[in-house]
């Protein structure tokens, strides 16, 4: 993994200075555990089946230009089972992209190793049997939703894998799988192989009896609107909290949201990523990157207060898009009325 | 459903089916989902085979084998760095190709035997124990061929044990020998250095690298659900396993070197 930015050699001894002190400073006058400001909104693409934006550390006053900016979109194809590369059950497929805009000194050979590296990150931890979602299904055997999940990083200073899980799973959430319905035609049984058939919608077949599932031909929509039901998984999509290891020998310490230049003078991060939900708290993925090394003891320190900060940044999340959700669905509705 | 439906002719049926190739239904001794380990216990890695040395251009070397993993390493350097400015630290070079023949399913040459995900991982286990301060301006390339494949968990953790022999066959100066072990969890217990089968039937994957004689560790990779207590046992697990893949890989150096 490369950095993003280049620094001398005096300004990373300068930074790294500046932080492993007693009362540590930071450019930006934040503490060692402070986020900088998160900006959240879902639903930026509407031909999407779920999306969000995101952005870390944005100025106040300043439109735009300035901070981590990801965007993440869902979208939902119908896929073959028997024909193709489709599985029954469904897939879940992730990219990233990074915008050469975000990395203007990266060549584009440098750029697409980057853009690989963030997407194999991403497909692993999220597209774990673990997490699949269950109704992905269409018709048991035949037909089934490949999802899609595309997040472009159009600039980034300084945690980008932060982002990326936020934007990721605040689309995951958004997502809306259509309702469909199977469809079977039955020819008439007095004019067998003629044209007219008669058309007869049924109820999702049932995985339990074969018959019924060789029976269903093809499905359609069952609704006019544009709604559908959430993504139904085991757990919750994880949020992930990325730890800039300072030192990591027998007391480790560390800085949340480090800021490019930060990431460029302290080499070595923990990616942690957790999942909360009322059966416990589960790790689902965990990653050591860059160069150095640390003590297997501390490793229990870090695991512990990174759960915590997951945990908050979790929460934070969930008010968020609940929040998000009551904006787009209740409000829009009440503005409709009264016109 | 065509509308110019021909009856006179025999028509096939609409879809058509590819043949199921694998027969496994039958063998009753085959390992599957929800049985105990067969052949070993779980905290039992696979017998190791290592031979430093073995390529006899590169100038240093490794084929190691476990079972059905098998890896050669060549290691190339330092070198000059080719098309670059001065750069003060030396660059390790990781490439992971996989042969056609290694998968399942064929990985074609060229477009589809570079595996980078795989590259990154074993360049992460290395790169802190490679004195890389010591050579600037150069490369030193390591060159990875999967030539059988069970797992890319295996493939990770052995290919870095071959990469960092070989580094150690080229006589490269290195703060100490990375060993790596995969581990994965099953119901509740921790199966160490699984294979295909058993980590893609576990809740969870993970490889640890360490240099065990300094006591660190240089590379830890999880995936799946795994609860944090588990996570931490599992590191542990893989860490005291890793102790004793350094002794075969000090061994192994020590029988292939030669006093000139």
């Amino acid at each position: 993994m490369s950095a993003t930015v280049s620094l001398s050699k005096s300004e990373k001894s300068y930074i790294r200075t500046a932080l492993g002190e007693l009362s540590p400073i930071r450019a930006d006058g934040r503490s060692l555990l402070d986020y900088r400001s998160i900006a959240l909104e879902t639903g930026v693409a509407s031909l999407a089946n779920g999306s969000a934006r995101v952005n870390i550390g944005k100025t106040a006053g300043e439109e735009s230009g300035s901070g981590t900016e990801v965007i993440a979109a869902v979208k939902l194809e119908v896929e073959g089972v028997l024909e193709g590369e489709g599985v029954d059950g469904g897939r879940l497929m992730c990219t990233v992209s990074c915008s050469p805009a975000a990395y203007p000194h990266l060549s584009s050979a440098a750029l697409d190793d980057l853009s690989y590296d963030m997407t194999i990150i991403l497909n692993q931890c999220l597209s774990h049997p673990s997490l699949h979602p269950k109704n992905l299904v269409i018709i048991p055997k035949r037909r089934s939703w490949l999802l899609t999940l595309d997040v472009i990083v159009l600039s980034d200073s300084g945690n980008v894998y932060d982002a990326l899980f936020l934007a990721a799973r605040s689309a995951l959430c958004d997502t809306k799988v259509p309702k469909t319905r199977s469809v079977q035609y039955q020819p008439k049984s007095n004019a067998l192989g003629e044209q007219d058939v008669e058309m007869s919608a049924e109820a999702p077949a049932s995985i339990f009896s074969t018959k019924e599932v060789k029976s269903t031909a093809d499905f359609e929509l069952a609704d006019y609107w544009d709604e559908g039901e959430p993504l139904d998984i085991n757990q919750e999509w994880p949020v992930c909290v990325t730890l800039n290891l300072l030192s990591a020998k027998s007391l480790p310490t560390y800085f949340l949201d480090a800021t490019s230049q930060e990431e460029a003078a302290i080499p070595l991060r923990l990616l942690l990523l957790f999942s909360f939900s009322p059966s416990g708290t589960r790790l689902q993925s965990m990653r050591l990157m860059g160069d150095g090394e640390i003590q297997l003891e501390s490793m229990t320190q870090l695991l512990e207060s990174g759960e915590n900060h997951a945990r908050k940044l979790f929460q934070a999340l969930k008010n968020k898009l609940q929040e998000e959700d009551f904006r787009r669905n209740q409000k829009a509705l009440a503005r409709f009325d009264l016109r | 459903m065509s509308t110019n439906f021909d009856r006179r002719r025999i028509n096939g049926p609409e879809d058509s089916f590819s043949p199921v190739l694998v027969d496994d239904d039958e063998d009753e001794t085959k390992w599957r989902p929800g049985k105990p380990r067969q052949s070993r216990q779980p905290q039992d890695i696979r017998p190791i085979f290592l031979q430093p040395g073995l390529i006899s251009q590169a100038n240093g070397s490794a084929y190691i084998e476990t079972e059905r993993t098998k890896i050669a390493c060549a290691v190339y350097g330092p070198r000059q760095s080719k098309n670059v400015g001065y750069i003060e630290r030396g660059r390790l070079n990781v490439q992971v190709k996989f042969a056609p023949f290694s998968c399942h399913k064929r990985r074609a040459p060229i477009r589809d035997a570079e595996d980078r995900s795989i590259a990154v991982l074993i360049h992460q286990s290395l790169v802190s124990s490679v004195r890389l301060e010591l050579f600037p301006k150069s490369t030193i390339d390591v060159f990875l061929t999967i030539i059988e494949n069970d797992g890319i968990d295996s493939c990770v953790a052995t290919g870095t044990v071959a990469a960092s022999t070989a580094l150690a066959d080229a006589g490269i100066e290195m703060l100490g020998l990375v060993t790596s072990c995969a581990a994965t969890l099953m119901g509740e217990e921790i199966w160490l250095d699984p294979n295909h089968d058993e980590a893609t039937a576990g809740a969870s994957t993970l490889v640890l690298a360490c240099m065990p004689a300094l006591n660190v560790v240089t590379s830890v990779w999880q995936n799946g659900t795994i609860s944090p207590k588990q996570g931490l046992e599992c590191m542990k697990a893989c860490q005291e396993r890793c102790e004793t893949i350094h002794s075969i890989v000090a061994q192994s150096l020590v029988s292939n070197f030669t006093p000139e």
